[in-house]
């Protein structure tokens, strides 16, 4: 977490198959004051290991993916040192969805035709939620 | 696994890019095929695709030699016949018409839609299968013993059931394991977490809606009231429902009846609801937040699940099981070395059997057919363990002579009371320290010599230790020993490691 001008950075990592997708987050997040995109994965494996190489605050994670899969990586990734913060994205909203991606341990859920309207909301929830890495840090 | 790639074999080259265009426009990664021979299935299984799209094909009969390898997982995915060919693809193929679906052709964006969440939603499912203990909850402690008895109790009745317990405590598996146990086994066990679901969504979720009843309403659909009819409804985390929610569901369980949003006839109901929560409904009730009359109507036999803190004697069985659970669902194996149990029997588990739960599953697929030692664990599992005694013991044995002569107590030889580290350990640290998990470790370090020194024979040790060898054994599985020194004899057999 870095600090500027009083307000904390959130640091984002995006993880998707789905290389539009990837575009679109990148350029809606470059509009949300406060965020720094440090990572973007295309699966839950890349999602693993880059979310422990680059420590972001959060993750915006796809549920579907070749190989594994968001949900999969998001247990893996909350039993890491310092565990970001997870959010499911998915192209498919409906109460199933959204008690799988809870079971996983994410954070929060947003249905991809909600992402641009929701993401500014979801940085800020992430910075008020995050703990301060030197309690993480055992 | 949540999966996106879709397989499409189909030998129109037109139809092939039709499909691609479509199944991207909904979120999925199309694979294309002109015929089955076209694809190397070397190294690949029928999991890589969340369902194959079939199409007009040259050679049925290299079509069926695919399928039946496809077949052969048992978890395979479905596949998804374009017309006129699903009547013979199941013929053909014998498959189960759950696993062979028909599609229109033009495609119809919802069906197709539609036919892969439903895809997508099975394997979710059976992946969470995958890390859900079957069975009932897991150790040997008086704790989960106790919890265990309950169940017992309970579940031949239709008595409702109030688990209570921190999250990752297993609340899930203690309602399976009721309903497992109930007259109901044979009927559905329907669970749904209302902390989960949006509150506007939850009553149409729980009761159904008609055609209609709101925007987006485009049929009439089952509520999980209705699908669990005859079996068991699990309200997890009811904690979080909202107060008008909380009038609706106390009124189902009061009156045995509900309607669905958007209509006026009142539908019998036939379940025995569990409910779960983590948060302190006695407290909720104070605050406000939760309906006293509901707490007692939900409250007739409350089931506590232990936090995995107060049961760290069954943290080695747990981790076996899980382990041999990640096995028979295809993960590769993983063996958990006594440094790297000892440290996870120092951690304070917030999350449960949930977090080791985890745990296991991201060492099994970041360490494949390892040995996993206390170095391979986050830091976080490692910072809370006492460092010294199990690292020194494999340079300590190494010096030692094979057979040391045996003493009649430890106590006699200064030798045997390692100077740095247990020594070290008789201080009370500025911040203090936490004195279950202090004491272990000196037994540990204890135990860990005496096995050395008698070269893995239990009976010498435990003369050593000035104990019985029963209880030894005991204390080698509670710390997950036995298995990882070499040729430790454990209840009259040699256990090779």
């Amino acid at each position: 977490m870095t600090q500027s001008e009083g307000r904390a950075t959130v640091k984002v990592l995006l993880v998707d198959d789905n290389r539009g997708f990837l575009t679109l987050a990148r350029h809606l997040l470059a509009e949300v004051p406060g965020t720094e995109l440090v990572g973007m994965g295309q699966d839950g494996f890349e999602a693993v290991k880059l979310a422990e190489q680059l420590r972001p605050d959060l993750v915006v994670m796809d549920i579907s993916m070749p190989g594994m899969g968001g949900l999969q990586a998001t247990r893996l990734i909350k039993v890491q040192d310092q565990p970001p913060q997870v959010v499911v994205v998915s192209h498919y909203d409906d109460a199933a969805h959204r008690e799988h991606a809870h079971a996983a341990g994410a954070d929060g859920f947003v249905a991809k035709n909600d992402f641009e309207r929701e993401i500014a909301g979801v940085i800020d929830r992430c910075r008020q939620n995050r703990q301060p890495r030197e309690v993480l840090d055992v | 696994m949540s999966e996106s790639r879709v397989l499409v074999i189909d030998r129109d080259p037109t139809r092939l890019q039709n499909l691609a265009a479509c199944l991207a426009f909904i979120d999925h990664t199309p694979i294309l095929a002109e015929t089955p021979a076209g694809l190397r299935l070397e190294g690949r299984r029928p999991q890589d695709w969340l369902a194959v799209i079939l199409g007009e094909l040259e050679d049925w009969s290299e079509a069926r030699q695919f399928v039946d390898w496809l077949k052969r997982d048992r978890r395979h995915p479905p596949l998804i016949v374009l017309p006129p060919y699903h009547e013979k693809a199941i013929k053909e193929f014998e498959l189960d018409p759950s696993a062979c679906l028909p599609a229109d052709y033009p495609v119809k964006y919802h069906q197709l839609n539609e036919l892969l969440k439903r895809a997508g939603l099975l394997r979710m499912e059976q992946e969470a299968a995958m890390v859900r203990r079957a069975g009932g909850p897991g150790g040997q402690s008086a704790a989960i013993r106790r919890v265990r008895r309950l169940i017992e109790q309970v579940a031949a009745f239709d008595t409702t059931v109030l688990v209570t317990g921190e999250s990752g405590t297993g609340k899930e598996v203690v309602a399976r394991a009721i309903h497992d146990a109930s007259p109901r086994r044979d009927k559905p066990f329907v669970a749904v977490n209302c902390g989960a679901i949006p509150s506007e969504l939850l009553e149409s979720e729980l009761f159904g809606h008609e055609k209609g009843a709101f925007t987006g309403a485009i049929t009439t659909r089952k509520g999980r009231f209705e699908m669990a009819d005859g079996g068991t409804l699990f309200l997890d985390e009811i904690g979080d429902m909202s107060l008008p929610m909380q009038v609706k569901i106390l009124r189902a369980l009061q009156e045995r009846t509900y309607e669905r949003v958007g209509s006026n006839r009142s539908v019998r109901c036939d379940v025995r609801v569990i409910a779960a929560t983590h948060r302190n409904l006695e407290e909720a009730i104070v605050k406000g937040s939760f309906r006293e009359d509901l707490y007692y109507r939900l409250n007739v036999f409350p089931i506590e699940t232990p936090p995995l803190r107060e049961r760290l004697e069954d943290l080695p069985l747990l981790i076996d099981d899980l382990v041999a659970g990640l096995g028979r669902h295809g993960h590769a194996g993983i063996r958990l070395g006594a440094d790297a149990i000892h440290a996870l029997r120092a951690y304070h588990w917030p999350g449960n059997v949930r977090e080791l739960s985890n745990l296991i599953e991201r060492l099994a697929v970041l360490h494949p057919k390892s040995m996993v030692g206390v170095q391979d664990l986050p830091a976080r599992y490692r910072s809370t363990a006492v460092e010294a005694p199990l690292a020194a013991v494999p340079e300590l044995a190494a010096e030692r002579p094979p057979a040391a002569p045996l003493v009649p107590s430890p106590l006699e030889d200064g030798g045997l009371l390692p100077a740095t580290p247990v020594a070290d350990l008789a201080v009370l640290p500025a911040d203090g320290v936490n004195l279950k998990d202090h004491i272990e470790s000196i037994e540990l370090a204890l135990i860990r010599q005496a096995m050395t020194q008698s070269n893995g024979v239990v009976a010498h040790a435990a003369k050593l230790l000035n104990t019985r060898r029963t209880t030894l054994v005991e204390k080698l599985r509670k710390y997950g020993l036995s298995r990882d020194l070499p040729g430790v004899e454990v209840a009259g057999e040699t256990l090779e490691p």
